[in-house]
């Protein structure tokens, strides 16, 4: 499948982004689209395919927008495939009520299909199942990682959702995930110049929060040992109910 | 005699030799550490297999020359024979094993598992670890673990030596290690990693092996950080094969520094040579650099022995050892 080439002005989302030095930066899931050859074999024994993207983290990642959406339109009708059309969840489609709601206002069409084909990540694919079990739902993307996006096609890694935040004392820059060995009590013999033992592109995140707390007076935060971490609170599968306030 | 009887007998032996194993508490790499003797450790590579014969071959060509002697344990995520089978295999053959463990490739519930097994075969000498990379072995789709670093790991083994595991339940059969971890003079950032050897101590570490040492400037800046500390340190020594080897360890193994100065004086020790002779010239240099460090790090004040890596050119060490004086090794 070729590459999306998409001209849309960038949407503001005011609950994703956060303002850092001037500019814009937003987080999310970031993923991206399965081979042409994957997404042809799941749909293999299907005709009818509905395809579903909303304005969230599908569309920022830039496979789940309304362009990619039209692409993969193209795409499928292009190999035999009939597209009825697109339910798109303005927000995302975790929020299992929007969606339901554009399932609903398009019934007519969801009855009619014989497989519904998700660009959004895994929590969409799951969330659809769930909303309309008597019909398969495939995943056109593999969800990666949770990041920032310093600018439009580019993704960094910044939370491995460890289920308990220590950025507090490391000035705000995560050892879990952005040390590739995810350690606690420093950096590793491999960090050297700045830089990470695995590549030479990446940035060894010790120096980071050592140079970072050096700044802020704040290094005795990590000269006493870390304790052991508590690794049954990454473990899923995790809910929370959080009461009204 | 019968030969149940002979297997009798042998089983006797043995459970005596198992006792006695039991029951010492001092290794001789820490006598003689504190002993304040000049210590030479060495290591010995798990074959890349199933054959345990040749961990005793390597451990036979080195054992003379070395006071205890390193098993590594699954070096750049590529897999090898387990360190604590090795390190039995060690023992077995006379020797006194150093088993490393990495914190790559265990979760702390198989860390305690390990510790109770390789004291209950004899291995005292337990040395922690971060592990490398995976993406830099042959293994780059595997799963690492870190759900402990090397000074939690360090911490844990120390607190089994209290009698209770980490859930506070009772052991049966306390076990009790010589417990060491390493340093890498030239990773940055220095002040954190001197801070990581006081945490190390704190955890339980009473030695340290270090990187290899080439430029040994770098060590003494770090031996004047961590001077304040009661610490035994042996310096890291690999002898190089040849300036490709030098090369790829400069590009390959996290944390070496290989000065140009050394690589070329490689190639110009093989230049205009051919052949075994050429190979011969070359590796004559390597032991010559690999010397003069050992002669260069002697000297440095806190430096309390060397730690020679063969990476497999285990037939270096006895070599060095005899070009540097340190044979024979002491009693």
């Amino acid at each position: 499948m070729s590459k999306i080439s998409n001209c849309r002005e960038k949407t503001v989302f005011s609950s994703a982004n956060t303002n850092v030095s001037g500019y814009l930066v937003s987080h999310m899931i970031v993923m991206d689209l399965k081979s042409s050859e994957d997404i042809l074999e799941m749909l293999d024994s299907f005709e009818k395919v509905v395809l579903f993207g909303d304005s969230g983290c599908a569309q920022m990642c830039d496979v789940g927008g309304i362009l990619q959406l039209e692409d993969m339109d193209d795409f499928l009708t292009g190999h035999g495939k009939k597209v009825l059309g697109y339910i798109f969840v303005e927000g995302g489609m975790c929020d299992a009520n929007a969606l339901k709601q554009e399932i609903d206002a398009n019934i007519e069409m969801i009855e009619e299909a014989d497989a519904f084909l998700i660009q959004a990540c895994g929590v969409a694919t799951q969330a659809v199942v769930e909303l309309l079990p008597e019909k398969e739902a495939f995943p056109a993307v593999d969800s990666k990682f949770l990041g920032v996006m310093p600018e439009r096609y580019h993704h960094d890694e910044r939370c491995s959702m460890c289920g308990e935040c220590v950025l507090h004392l490391t000035g705000g820059i995560c050892p879990v995930s952005r040390c590739a060995k995810g350690l606690l009590n420093g950096p590793c013999g491999g960090s050297m110049d700045g830089m990470c033992e695995r590549d030479l592109e990446t940035e060894c995140a010790w120096q980071l929060i050592y140079d970072r707390l050096k700044k802020l007076d704040k290094l005795d935060n990590i000269k006493k040992i870390w304790e052991m971490k508590d690794w049954s609170l990454a473990r899923g599968p995790r809910s929370i109910v959080h009461e009204e306030i | 005699m019968a030969t149940k009887e002979i297997m009798c007998c042998w089983l006797i032996v043995l459970l005596v030799n198992l006792e006695e194993n039991r029951t010492l508490v001092d290794t001789r790499l820490k006598s003689l550490l504190e002993r304040g003797e000049f210590v030479v450790t060495g290591e010995v590579g798990p074959p890349h297999g199933a054959n345990h014969q040749l961990v005793v071959e390597r451990t036979r060509l080195v054992k003379d020359y070395c006071d205890a002697i390193n098993i590594t344990d699954n070096v750049r995520g590529i897999p090898t024979m387990s360190s604590m089978t090795c390190a039995h295999y060690v023992l077995e053959t006379g020797a006194e094993p150093i088993m490393q463990m990495s914190a790559r490739d265990r979760n702390r519930i198989l860390f305690e598992s390990e510790l109770y097994g390789a004291y209950a075969m004899g291995i005292r000498n337990i040395l922690f670890m971060t592990g490398d990379h995976t993406l830099l072995g042959s293994h780059p789709q595997t799963k690492m673990v870190y759900d402990l670093d090397s000074i939690q790991a360090l911490g844990l083994a120390s607190h089994l030596m209290g009698g209770t595991d980490l859930a506070g339940d009772k052991l049966e059969g306390t076990p009790d290690y010589y417990l060491g971890a390493t340093f890498n003079p030239y990773a940055d950032p220095m002040e954190m990693h001197v801070w990581r050897v006081e945490k190390k101590l704190d955890a339980g570490a009473q030695f340290f092996q270090t990187q290899a040492i080439y430029d040994t400037s770098r060590l003494e800046e770090f031996m004047k950080g961590i001077r304040g500390y009661n610490v035994k340190v042996l310096a890291g020594i690999i002898p190089l094969k040849g300036p490709k080897m030098a090369a790829f360890m400069n590009r390959q193994i996290p944390g070496i520094k290989i000065p140009e100065e050394f690589i070329e004086r490689l190639e110009k020790a093989g230049a205009s040579l051919k052949g075994a002779e050429k190979r011969s010239e070359v590796r004559g240099e390597g032991l010559r650099i690999a010397m003069e460090t050992i002669e260069a790090v002697k000297k440095i004040a806190g430096v309390n022995g060397v730690h020679i890596m063969g990476v497999g050119w285990e037939e270096s060490i006895p070599e060095l050892v005899k070009g540097t004086g340190l044979h024979p090794r002491p009693k």
